[in-house]
Formats: C-alpha cells, structure tokens, sequence
C-alpha cells in the first residue's frame, strides 16, 4: 500500500509535534528530555543548515556553538556533510562551546569518524576516549561504514539492545535489524568513492526510546535512480524518495531489488515507530499511527540520511 | 539423487547481498553436479534470520535462473522457522516467485501463488507418475489451454519438470512431474 504524503509547512509541523506521544514529542524536537538545551536532530538539522549556508569552500566551518544536545541522526548527518565538503587540503571545522558536547560528540566515536578528513574546535584529544569505546550498552558510537563486513557485529548489536533495554521480542528486534541492514547496505551499494555512517542511542528511563540514524553522502535518491532508464521521469528529490519507497524501484534494473527502503516503512509502521528519509532538498518524515508522510523542502544535502525512532514495548 | 546445503554453516543469522552471493556460487556448483529430476535442499535448520538483500540474491536469484540455466532440477527448502518462513514469503511475494518447500513428508509452494499453481502443484505432487497436461486438465476441471498455461508458469519458476513421453497413440506428448 502506497503511503499517502502531505506537503508540510513548519507551522503544521508544530501541530503535528504536539499530537505525539512523549517518545515522539522527543523526537520532533520539544525537549521533554533535554530541557532548556538546544538540540539538533533530525528536525533541525535543517533549520541549522539554512543558517550555515553558504560554506566557504577553502575554509568551511560548522557552527554548533550553543547546541548542548546532538542526537544520532543529527550525528550521522552531520558526519555525512563533513566528509562531502572535505577536499584535498581542506579540512572542514566543527565548532563548539560546550565542554559537555565536545565529550558527548567523542565518546559517541564522532570525532574519531571525521578525523581523517575534519576536526572539532576546540580539538579533542581522541586517545582519551578510546577507551570508552562499546562501553555504554545504550550507544552505537557512530561508525563509517565502507562494505558490509561491518555490518554483522553491528547488527548483533542493535539487537541486543532491541531485546534487552527496549524489550522487543526476539522476532520483532530481527524486523528492525533487518531493515537497518537493509538501509545501511544501501550506503555503499549505490555509492562508490563515498561513505556510510551508522548511530543510535537509547533515551529515557521509564518510557524508553531509541534513535537510529544512517546517512551517507553520495549522489541521492534522484541521481541515483534515475541511473535506470524506467525512473526517468524523476524530476524532483521529492518524487524520488516517494518512488523510492515503492516495492521494485531501484538503480538497478533487477528483479530482486528496490526493496529496502519500502520494507523500512512498512517494518516502522508495523512497530509503531517515526522515520524520516531525507535526500538532495527534500525530506519526508513518516507519522505511523496514521501511516502518513509529511513532505518538506529542506536546504540542499549531497547523499541520503535516514532518521528512525522506535518506542520501547510495554 | 538428492543434495543439501546446510545455511547454518554460514551463521544464524544472515545478512546482507553480498554473503548471500558467496553462498550462491556453492548453490550454482552443486546445482550444475545434478540431473534433470534431481533435487538441491537448501536446509534452513539453525537459521534465525535473513535480511531481504540476503533473500533476493540467494533464493530469488537462484529460481530466476533455475528454469533456463538448470532445467529439470528442482529446489526446495526444509526447515523454516515461522519467523524464516515468513520473512522467505514476503521477499518471495515482493519478487513475484514462489519455492517449494518440504516438511516431513509434505511439499507445498511458498511465496507469490495464485489458487490456480498451488492446486496444479499439489496434484503432481500427490499423484505417482508424471501427467500430462490433458490429464491435469480433466482432474482439476480445468480447460487445455489454461492448464498449459499455469505448467509453463510453475516451469519457469522451477516448479515443476517436463519431460518427453509418447501417448497412447504413439504421438509426443510433455508430461510433468513435480518434486515428491
């Protein structure tokens, strides 16, 4: 079944954050959790990106000074953005001011992931945090992911969490980890000289929630499909992730492809959960509890970023 | 003659397209060292999950490809859990293929299957000797032109063999049979 979309504006994104429940009222950016701080996610990543632009190409900065809470999407998003406007002999900088970030950003293995082509400011001293690395059972530090040999040990991961901290049946963690493994296979199967990145927390005590993010920064959905002479009537990133999400549609002109991204929907529908697919200028966030999308227009981002959250089962 | 591959060797748990492309290449090797009539298990015991990539390159790749590159041989699968069995049907179904697949001593289709294959496949496979598509088309009511149809369906999917045989009147005719 085909999702319905909606074209969103901001001030009926404000209504449709009121009506969720406290997991997804999290998500859509109140700060239930976060307080007074300001926090990038999935919802205003974009926001921030709009007052970032345009980057200086020889010298370009990322301004987070006056965040105090980063999420996984925004991680994983914002790893994808450094390393696409990295060149040779230009180094992106991520700008902080918060002691507290700076540390979250390191022990989360963010400035481990953009070391090799970026660096924090002020600068971390990463060999410090090494050593907490896979310590804290409630977060995937962000991992680049290159090919799939990654991707089991990540996976047996994300299950362990599933099944132990948000207690999701065996079966009903194995759904989950089986789109992921999907969407995250997608990063490298379609993109040749870029990267994928990998992230997830869990939050909250009593009502648990988790937040998964995977990004990437090739070519997007619109170039990418239109690779394959049947997509090429695409003529807007919009329409591409709406294609993308119907069973078949692919890159490839193969059979037994083109369906990761509609099984991703269809498995966060299922399980009651919010994701939102993000590529080139346009993002759509999907309401699961009346199985809708909501499309937006966003600033223009190389590749593709996936946002999904998932309540814990009572 | 019978051959098995065991999935288990490879993990219980099997993701992504490119292990399953590994083991596809041993499916293909045994596949090519049988006859006609002969059957290749892909045994699921001990497996507790595949991603739909893992499905697509192994299962739908290989039926895809049975019909013309392995005529005559047949695949099937054992031991499914509720939860393989399911995650096998719906990357079947988003394909368009179905599988046969055994329990004991029973072997029904799984995946995209209309009415029509499951009742053809089901009486090959209860009946002892390979039938004609008259003969299918006088059990199951059903007229010539219809019946060849749902065999050439269930042929191109691997379903079911043909093989040449004379009828009473000494003319070449097709019988089929399917895996028991």
């Amino acid at each position: 079944m085909e999702v319905p979309f909606s074209i969103a504006s901001l001030r009926f994104h404000s209504i449709l954050r009121r009506s969720f429940r406290s997991f997804s009222t999290f998500s859509e950016g109140h700060d239930t959790l976060t307080g007074e701080m300001t926090k990038l996610d999935s919802r205003t990543f974009d926001d921030w990106l709009e007052g970032q632009r345009p980057f200086d190409p020889k010298d370009p900065k990322l301004d987070l000074r006056g965040y105090g809470f980063i999420t996984p999407a925004a991680l994983v998003q914002l790893s994808a953005l450094v390393y696409s406007l990295a060149r040779p002999r230009v180094r992106p900088v991520v700008e902080l001011d918060d002691d507290g970030v700076l540390s979250y950003l390191a022990r989360a293995g963010f400035c481990a992931t953009i070391s090799p082509v970026a660096e924090t400011w002020p600068r971390v001293n990463e060999a410090m945090y090494r050593q907490y690395r896979g310590s804290n059972p409630m977060l995937l530090e962000v991992t680049r992911i290159e090919s799939c040999a990654a991707l089991p040990k990540l996976l047996d991961k994300i299950l362990v969490v599933l099944n132990q901290h948000l207690k999701y049946p065996k079966f009903d963690a194995y759904d989950i980890a089986t789109v992921i493994s999907e969407v995250t296979q997608n990063t490298f199967d379609h993109n040749c000289t870029t990267h994928g990145f990998l992230a997830m927390q869990v939050y909250g005590t009593r009502e648990r929630f988790l937040e998964i993010g995977i990004a990437d920064h090739g070519h997007g959905l619109t170039e990418t499909l239109k690779r394959n002479p049947r997509n090429g009537s695409i003529t807007s990133d919009s329409e591409a992730i709406k294609v993308a999400t119907r069973l078949g549609t692919s890159e490839y002109d193969d059979q037994t492809r083109g369906t990761g991204l509609y099984h991703l929907v269809e498995t966060t529908y299922k399980h009651q959960g919010l994701v939102q697919i993000r590529s080139g200028e346009a993002k759509v966030r999907y309401r699961m509890d009346r199985k809708q999308g909501w499309m937006f227009a966003v600033p223009e981002m190389s590749g593709v970023q996936i946002a999904l959250n998932l309540p814990a089962k009572n | 003659m019978e051959k098995r591959i065991g999935l288990q060797q490879y993990g219980k748990h099997l993701w992504t397209r490119d292990r399953a492309k590994e083991i596809r290449s041993t499916v293909r090797e045994e596949l090519e060292s049988l006859d006609g009539g002969d059957i290749l298990v892909l045994d699921l015991a001990g497996v507790e999950v595949f991603d739909y990539s893992f499905a697509n390159e192994l299962f739908g790749k290989t039926l895809l490809s049975l019909a013309n590159e392995f005529p005559g041989r047949f695949v099937v699968v054992e031991n499914l859990t509720d939860y393989t069995r399911e995650n096998l049907a719906k990357a079947l179904e988003s394909l368009g293929l179905a599988i046969a697949v055994r329990k004991r001593l029973k072997v029904e289709l799984l995946g995209k299957v209309h009415p029509s294959d499951v009742d053809t496949f089901g009486a090959l496979v209860a009946s002892k000797e390979p039938l004609s598509a008259t003969e299918l088309s006088k059990q199951l009511d059903v007229n010539l032109t219809a019946m060849n149809e749902r065999l050439t369906k269930l042929g191109n999917m691997g379903l079911v063999r043909r093989e040449k045989a004379a009828s009473m009147a000494g003319r070449e005719q097709f019988r089929y049979k399917a895996l028991r």
